[in-house]
């Protein structure tokens, strides 16, 4: 007994005292969340080539880049005042949602001239699996771009991806077959005839 | 008390995943048991909790090497409690909306689910500064240098804020039970 308990004192002590049961999802969650915060602390000067090597990278987005050289150009000339068109965003998910509460897009650093990809930490439950991963149209339905690990020896498999903001299709290749995330709404993949589940990454 | 090996949270400044996740495994239950404590809610709790160990990992640089964890990551986590609460979000809502009790079946086989439900209420009436020692105190079994440390409280600030809850705890509990007598 503690020194300056009492038998009541003790009695309220031992009702709170029992610990909650293991939950190995939220621990996971919390690996989860520190690789994401990990990830999205780049360099400044990474910013931009982190965005270039993105799958979405394009010549539209070249040349918004570029576009976006000009006008600073123009700003230091003092031309400002011609410039009043407002430049159009490159993914149009204002007011977007995670379509999953478990794949939550977590906002990336503050980089308002650049839209670049969100890390996105990812758990999938399958005990019995032995090798798991996300595949998507951000990763090209690469089986081997982004694997998951597992937490611990029998907890759920997790990973952070780094995914352009807008809406995404994406399924886990499990042991080599391809599964829905059953957490998450499904949609038709046009592209390929099959169910997929469906990712919104938020504008960071 | 029980604490984890010293060497895992150097070996996780030293960036070892594995120590983290060593550290999250050994650490989770308690956490979340003082942060329930602290907030009566369930969600608030976890993210908390969760915060807290984000907190912890992205501060590991300034964990001193000679420092004992266990006060180090209930600073952390006192901090986010104190957060929440000041933001006032969901507290208490948990039993005004009588949802399933937060604490496990044990202490209500022992002294029943009625017990558990007036401790919980009863501590929910004290101030927050109250309730995080009487906590760390009597619960987390830290000792009232820990505490000191980690609070930044004088220690006899301390010890009076421990007896007040108790005192109050005493008083409303004392009374409960005549009653239902």
């Amino acid at each position: 007994m503690i020194d300056d308990r009492d038998e009541l004192i003790e009695r309220v002590a031992r009702s709170l005292s029992p610990l909650p049961p293991n939950n190995s999802r939220a621990k996971a969650q919390i690996l989860a969340a520190v690789r994401a915060r990990r990830a999205r602390a780049p360099r400044p000067w990474t910013v931009v080539l982190d965005w270039m090597r993105q799958p979405a990278f394009s010549v539209a987005s070249a040349g918004l880049l570029a576009a976006a050289a000009l006008a600073i150009g123009f700003v230091t000339r003092g031309a400002l005042a011609t410039l009043n068109e407002p430049q159009a965003p490159l993914a149009s998910s204002a007011g977007a949602t995670p379509a999953n509460p478990n794949v939550t897009a977590i906002p990336a650093a503050n980089t308002p001239a650049v839209v670049r990809a969100v890390p996105v930490p990812i758990t999938f439950d399958s005990p019995g699996a032995k090798s798991v991963a996300i595949v998507g149209d951000f990763n090209d339905w690469d089986g081997t771009a982004a694997p998951l690990t597992r937490f611990g020896t029998n907890g759920p498999w997790t990973a952070t991806v780094k995914v352009m903001p807008g809406r995404h299709l994406y399924a886990f290749m499990v042991d080599g077959k391809l599964v829905v995330d059953p957490r998450a709404p499904h949609a038709r993949d046009l592209d390929y005839g099959t169910d997929a589940s469906v990712l919104m990454v938020n504008t960071p | 008390m029980n604490e984890i090996d010293p060497s895992v949270p150097l070996r996780a400044k030293r960036g070892e995943e594995k120590a983290f996740i060593e550290i999250v495994d050994f650490y989770y239950p308690r956490c979340l048991r003082f942060a329930r404590n602290m907030l009566s809610n369930d969600q608030d709790a976890e993210e908390a909790v969760q915060d807290a160990f984000v907190r912890v990992h992205h501060s590991f640089p300034r964990f001193r090497e000679d420092a004992r964890f266990d006060p180090w990551l209930f600073r952390i986590l006192a901090n986010r409690c104190r957060t929440l609460l000041s933001r006032g979000r969901r507290h208490r809502a948990l039993i005004e909306y009588g949802e399933v009790p937060i604490t496990a079946a044990a202490p209500e086989e022992e002294y029943g689910a009625d017990w558990a439900e007036e401790v919980r209420v009863v501590l929910d009436t004290l101030p927050a500064e109250q309730r995080e020692a009487f906590l760390l105190r009597h619960v987390e079994d830290l000792s009232y240098e820990d505490i000191a440390a980690l609070t930044g409280v004088r220690l006899s600030a301390l010890r009076m804020r421990v007896k007040r809850a108790c005192d109050t705890l005493r008083a409303r509990l004392t009374e409960v039970e005549q009653h239902d007598r």
